[in-house]
C-alpha cells in the first residue's frame, strides 16, 4: 500500500510539474530587449556539438555574428544525428518565426526541401550544399569551398615536405572535397608526392586520430591535416610532439601547435552569411542560383600564415600561392578535379 | 480467470507500466539542482522542454516518430533479455535491417506498393534476424559470448553500411554519402497529415503487443523465459536450449532489423552513414525500465523518445545544451530502480 | 630494400599497440576485479568518461597531472560506489544500472564540459604525460621504440597486470572476491562479508576504468572532447570475457585489440592499397571476432554468480 501512496504522490508532483511547467510559456523574454517587434531570428542546426573546434563551431560562430552585428536573435540545436529528428528541428524554428534557418551540412537538404514550402516567409541554408531548384525557392545550398585553401595548403606541402597525411573524421563532402584539393594542389607540384588520406569513421576518437597521424610520420610524412572535428585535436597535438608540419582548418588553431601549424584556414562563415542575413531580414534577398564562397570572397575563405611557426612558408611561395589564387578563382584550376 | 486476478493483473501491469513516469519528478529534480549549479534556470528548461514534446499535435507525432525505432528495439531486446540473451547489438541489426530495406526499396523499386511495402518490410526484418542470429550461431556453435560478439557485430554493420553509402549504393551523383531515394512505392503511409505520423508506428505498436503475447501468453514464450531463468534446469526439462537462444536472438535481431527498415521507409527515404543515433544503446534502457515487458515498452519508448524531442526545444529556446537529456535519462532509469516497486530477482522468482 | 621499411612498419605497428591497448586494458582489469565478484558492470563507457573529464578538468584548472589523475581515480571510486549501492544494496539488475550510468556518463560530462568551458577559442589542452625513454634500452634498435618510449601511464599497465593477478590468486583478499563471486553462499558462512567484498571489488572495477579514462586526456590526446572515449568501454567488456575473466588474459587480448587496431590505421597510410577504408576500420572488432571463435575450444566459464545479487 505504501508503494502505491508513493507512486500516486509522485504522479501528483508530475502532473503539477507538467501544469506548472505548462502555465509558463516558455516564450522567453527578447534578448538584450532591443528590437519590441518581430525581431529578427536566425537558427542553426548543427549536426555536432558547437564547441568543436571545427566545422560545428564555425556556424556556431557566424550564428554569434548576427547577433551582434544585425541584432538577431539566435537559437541553435545540436540535433540529433538522425533523418527523423531534422525536419521536426526546421518545423521548431519556422513555426517561432524564424526568417533565417541554416541547416549545416548536406544531410539537412531531404528535410530542408519537405518543410520549406510550408513556410514561404523563411529562408533555409544548407551549407556544404549547391543545392537550387526554383520549385522551392526558399532552399538554397552555400557552399564553402574548402578544396580551394586546402590546395594552396597541397602546394606547400609539396614545395616544403616529404610527404602529407590527411586524417578525416569520416566521408562526407566538407571532409573529402578538402581533402581532393590538397592532393590536386601537391600533385601540381609534383604527381608523386606521397599523400594519403585515413579516415577514422567517428568525429570523437582524439587518441585514433593521433595514431593515424603517427603511423603517417612513421612513414616519412612531415605534413599534416586533421579534418575531423573534436577529433582533430589529436592530429593538431601529433604535430606539436612529434615536430611535423601541419595546417589549421576552419579556424585559429596556432595555439595548438605553435611551432608546428604553418599557416590556418580561416571560413569566416559569419562575414558571408552576416550579409545574407542581412537581406532576408530587409527582404530584398531574391536568390537566382545557389551560393558558392571560394578564395574569390577573401573576407570568407582565407589563409593566414604563422610568423611564429619554426620555418615560416617563405615569401616568395606565398607569392607563387597568391598567384594560385586568380587561378583557382577563374576556374583555370580545377581544385576539385578527380583524383586517382 | 477471477475477477481479483483480473485486477491484480491489472495492478501489476500498471505498476511496471507507470513506474517510469513516476520516477520522472524524480530524474528532473536532479537534473533541476545540476541546471541551478551550471547557472540554468531549470524551470525555464523544462518548460522548454515541455513545449518541445507535448505543445501540439504535431509536437505529439513527432514523439510517436521518435519512439517507434526505440519501441522495435526494447520490445525485441525484452525478449532476447527474458531467454538471458544479453544482446548488446541492436544497433548493429537496426543497421542491417536498414541496409537491406534500402537496397529493396531501391533495386526493387518498380514493384507495386502493395508488393514492395511488405517486401521492404520482410527484408529488413529477416536481415536483422540474421545479423541477430549470427551471434546466436557463434554462441550455439562456438561458445563466444553474446556480449563480445554483438558489440563487435554492431562496430562491422556500421563500416559496412559507411562503404555502402560511399561505395556500391552512393547515389548516382555520387557526390554526397548517401544512397538513392527508395521508389515511393516502398514509403510507409503518413496517415495523419501534416503530420508525418506513419503506420510504421502502429506496426511497432502491433510487435510489441505480438511479442507480449508470445512471451507471456504461449509455451514458446514459457520455454524461452525458463532457459533465461536457468538454462541448465530448462536442458533437464528437455528444452532445446540452443534453439531457443537462437529464436531469441532471431525475434530481437528481426525486431530492431524492422525498426530500421521503417525508418527507412517512414522517415529517411534514404540511407546514410549513421541511420541511428544510438537507438540500439538507447533501446536497452527502454527495455530494462519496465523489465523486459514488451508492452512495457511502448511506454518506456514514448517517454524517451518524448525527452529526446523535448530536449532540441530546450536547446533551442532556453539555450540548455541538448546532451543533458542523457543525463535525465540515465537517471529515470536509475530512479525507477531506485523506487524498488519491483525487483528484478524476486520478479523473477514470482515466475 | 624492402627489408627496412617493413621492419619500420612492423616496430611503428607494434609501438602503437601499446599505447592503444592501455586505455582499454586499465577498463579490463578492473572490470576483471567486478566480474570476479559476480558484478558485471556495462557502464564502464560512462565511468571511463567520468573520469576523463574530472581527471582534464581538474588538471587543466589546476596545472598538476597526478592531482587530475587522482581526483579522476576518486571520480570513479565514487561512481562504483552509487553503481554498487544500486547493484549490490537495492539488488537492482546490473545491466539496466550499467545503461544507466553509460547515459549518464555521456550526459554529465558533455553537459559540464558545455558549462564549464563554453564554447571558445581559448586553447583547452594540457601539457601531458611525456614519453619517458629508459636509459640505454630506449636505444636498442627496434626493441627500444617498441618498448622503452612510452608515458608512464602505459608502463603503468606492467605494474598493474601482475600487481592484479597477485592480489586476485595470491592473497586471502583475492580469494574472497572470487569466492564470492562463484559461491557466495559458502563464503558467507565462512565468514567473508559478500556485500562488503562485492562493493570494494566494484569500486576497484569503476577506479580503474577511470584510469582508463584519464589515459585519453592526460597522456594521449591533450584535451577532453565529448564521447572522448569512443566505444572504448564496450571494447573492454569484450576483453575482459575473451581474456577469460583472468588479468594476463585481458593484457593480451586488449593487445591483439590494439595491434589490429594501429595495423589498420597504417594500412590506411599507404598507397597503392585498394581495400575500402571500412573494411580496414573493421579490421579488429572483425579480427577479435574470428579469434574468439577459433581460440574458444577450451571453455572458460563466466563467474558462476555474475549478474546475481545475494541475499
Amino acid at each position: 500500500m505504501k508503494k502505491h501512496l508513493f507512486i500516486i504522490s509522485a504522479l501528483i508532483i508530475v502532473l503539477s510539474l507538467v501544469t506548472a511547467c505548462a502555465g509558463q510559456p516558455a516564450a522567453e523574454p527578447a534578448p538584450a530587449g532591443e528590437q519590441p517587434a518581430a525581431a529578427f531570428k536566425a537558427g542553426l542546426l548543427a549536426p555536432g556539438p558547437v564547441n568543436d573546434g571545427g566545422w560545428n563551431q564555425t556556424a556556431y560562430e557566424a550564428l554569434k555574428r548576427m547577433e551582434t552585428d544585425l541584432g538577431a536573435e539566435i537559437g541553435y540545436v545540436e540535433v540529433e544525428m538522425s533523418p527523423a529528428a531534422f525536419e521536426k528541428a526546421f518545423r521548431d524554428f519556422a513555426d517561432q518565426g524564424y526568417q533565417f534557418i541554416l541547416g549545416h551540412g548536406n544531410e539537412f537538404t531531404d528535410a530542408a526541401v519537405a518543410v520549406a514550402p510550408d513556410y514561404p516567409n523563411t529562408f533555409f541554408f544548407l551549407s556544404s550544399s549547391r543545392f537550387y531548384d526554383p520549385s522551392v525557392p526558399n532552399v538554397i545550398g552555400l557552399n564553402s569551398d574548402s578544396s580551394q585553401p586546402c590546395y594552396a595548403f597541397g602546394y606547400i606541402a609539396a614545395k616544403m615536405g616529404t610527404g602529407a597525411g590527411l586524417i578525416g573524421g569520416m566521408e562526407i563532402p566538407p571532409i573529402s572535397e578538402s581533402f581532393t584539393g590538397f592532393i590536386n594542389g601537391a600533385h601540381a607540384v609534383n604527381p608523386d608526392f606521397p599523400v594519403q588520406v585515413t579516415y577514422l569513421g567517428n568525429w570523437t576518437d582524439t587518441a585514433s586520430a593521433k595514431e593515424a597521424s603517427i603511423s603517417y610520420i612513421d612513414g616519412g610524412a612531415n605534413f599534416l591535416l586533421g579534418n575531423a572535428d573534436f577529433a582533430g585535436n589529436g592530429v593538431y597535438q601529433a604535430m606539436l610532439e612529434k615536430n611535423v608540419y601541419g595546417f589549421g582548418m576552419f579556424g585559429d588553431n596556432t595555439e595548438k601547435a605553435p611551432q608546428q601549424i604553418l599557416a590556418n584556414y580561416i571560413l569566416d562563415y559569419g562575414a558571408g552569411l552576416v550579409h545574407l542575413a542581412d537581406a532576408v531580414k530587409d527582404g530584398t534577398f531574391k536568390p537566382t542560383s545557389n551560393i558558392e564562397f571560394g578564395l574569390v570572397d577573401d573576407d570568407v575563405i582565407y589563409i593566414v600564415y604563422n610568423e611564429g611557426a619554426a620555418t615560416p612558408v617563405p615569401q616568395e611561395l606565398r607569392d607563387e600561392v597568391a598567384a594560385l589564387y586568380s587561378k583557382i578563382s577563374s576556374g583555370e584550376i580545377d581544385t576539385l578535379a578527380p583524383v586517382e | 480467470m477471477d475477477f481479483v486476478s483480473i485486477k491484480k493483473r491489472l495492478l501489476k501491469f500498471s505498476r511496471s507500466a507507470w513506474t517510469p513516469f513516476a520516477a520522472i519528478p524524480i530524474a528532473l529534480g536532479i537534473g533541476a539542482i545540476v541546471l541551478l549549479i551550471a547557472g540554468y534556470n531549470p524551470l525555464q528548461a523544462y518548460a522548454a522542454m515541455w513545449q518541445g514534446a507535448f505543445k501540439d499535435r504535431t509536437a505529439i507525432t513527432e514523439v510517436l516518430i521518435k519512439a517507434t525505432p526505440l519501441i522495435f528495439i526494447g520490445a525485441g531486446l525484452a525478449v532476447a533479455f527474458r531467454c538471458s540473451i544479453w544482446n548488446i547489438g541492436a544497433e548493429g541489426q537496426f543497421y542491417a535491417g536498414a541496409v537491406a530495406a534500402t537496397a529493396v526499396g531501391i533495386y526493387l523499386g518498380d514493384l507495386p506498393r502493395f508488393l514492395l511495402v511488405p517486401l521492404v518490410l520482410i527484408a529488413g526484418a529477416s536481415s536483422g534476424a540474421l545479423w541477430g542470429m549470427l551471434a546466436a550461431f557463434l554462441k550455439n556453435r562456438f561458445g563466444a559470448n553474446e556480449v563480445v560478439t554483438t558489440i563487435m557485430l554492431n562496430y562491422i554493420a556500421i563500416f559496412i553500411t559507411g562503404w555502402l553509402v560511399t561505395g556500391p549504393m552512393i547515389e548516382t551523383a555520387g557526390l554526397f554519402a548517401q544512397t538513392a531515394k527508395i521508389s515511393q512505392n516502398a514509403w510507409l503511409w503518413r496517415f495523419l497529415p501534416p503530420t508525418r505520423l506513419h503506420t510504421g508506428f502502429i506496426l511497432a505498436v502491433v510487435v510489441a503487443l505480438v511479442l507480449y503475447i508470445i512471451i507471456f501468453k504461449t509455451s514458446l514464450g514459457y520455454t524461452i523465459r525458463a532457459v533465461g531463468i536457468n538454462p541448465e534446469a530448462a536442458r533437464y526439462a528437455g528444452i532445446n536450449v540452443k534453439r531457443k537462444v537462437l529464436l531469441a536472438m532471431a525475434i530481437s535481431g528481426g525486431a530492431a532489423g524492422l525498426g530500421g527498415a521503417v525508418e527507412v521507409a517512414a522517415i529517411s527515404y534514404r540511407l546514410y552513414q549513421l541511420i541511428s543515433p544510438g537507438y540500439g544503446f538507447d533501446g536497452i534502457a527502454v527495455s530494462l525500465l519496465v523489465n523486459n515487458n514488451p508492452l512495457g515498452v511502448i511506454f518506456s519508448g514514448i517517454l524517451f523518445g518524448a525527452l529526446r524531442s523535448g530536449a532540441e526545444v530546450m536547446q533551442m529556446n532556453a539555450k540548455v545544451p541538448s546532451v543533458l537529456v542523457f543525463l535525465i535519462q540515465g537517471l529515470v532509469v536509475l530512479s525507477v530502480v531506485a523506487f524498488g516497486v519491483y525487483s528484478y530477482v524476486s520478479k523473477e522468482k514470482e515466475e | 630494400m624492402e627489408l627496412i621499411p617493413s621492419i619500420l612498419f612492423l616496430q611503428g605497428i607494434l609501438a602503437a599497440t601499446w599505447r592503444m591497448a592501455t586505455p582499454i586494458l586499465y577498463a579490463a582489469v578492473g572490470e576483471v576485479f567486478s566480474e570476479k565478484a559476480g558484478v558485471i558492470n556495462i557502464g564502464l563507457e560512462g565511468v571511463m568518461l567520468i573520469g576523463a573529464f574530472s581527471a582534464y578538468s581538474v588538471a587543466f584548472e589546476s596545472g598538476s597531472l597526478w592531482l587530475g589523475l587522482l581526483v579522476g581515480i576518486l571520480a570513479g571510486i565514487l561512481s562504483g560506489l552509487i553503481f554498487a549501492f544500486f547493484t549490490i544494496t537495492i539488488k537492482a539488475n546490473q545491466i539496466v544500472v550499467g545503461a544507466a550510468f553509460n547515459m549518464i556518463g555521456m550526459g554529465i560530462t558533455g553537459f559540464l564540459y558545455r558549462s564549464m568551458y563554453a564554447v571558445s577559442a581559448v586553447p583547452l589542452g594540457l601539457k601531458t604525460f611525456q614519453s619517458v625513454e629508459i636509459p640505454f634500452l630506449s636505444s636498442i634498435p627496434f626493441f627500444g621504440e617498441v618498448l622503452f618510449k612510452h608515458n608512464i601511464m602505459v608502463y603503468g599497465t606492467l605494474l598493474l597486470v601482475p600487481l592484479a593477478t597477485f592480489v586476485l590468486y595470491k592473497t586471502a583478499f583475492g580469494l574472497s572476491i572470487r569466492a564470492v563471486g562463484e559461491h557466495p553462499k559458502a563464503a558467507d558462512t565462512v565468514g567473508v562479508n559478500v556485500v562488503r567484498m562485492r562493493y570494494v571489488s566494484v569500486m576497484i572495477g569503476t577506479a580503474l576504468a577511470a584510469v582508463g579514462g584519464a589515459f585519453l586526456v592526460l597522456a594521449y590526446a591533450d584535451q577532453f572532447v565529448e564521447g572522448v572515449v569512443s566505444g572504448r568501454g564496450f571494447i573492454a567488456l569484450a576483453v575482459v570475457v575473451f581474456g577469460r575473466w583472468k588479468p594476463w588474459g585481458a593484457f593480451w587480448s586488449s593487445l591483439l585489440f590494439g595491434i589490429f587496431y594501429a595495423l589498420q590505421l597504417r594500412i590506411q597510410t599507404m598507397p597503392d592499397v585498394n581495400i575500402p577504408y571500412q573494411f580496414l576500420q573493421a579490421l579488429p572488432y572483425l579480427a577479435t571476432l574470428v579469434v574468439l571463435v577459433g581460440f574458444n575450444k577450451r571453455r572458460v566459464q563466466a563467474p558462476k554468480t555474475l549478474g546475481v545479487p545475494y541475499k
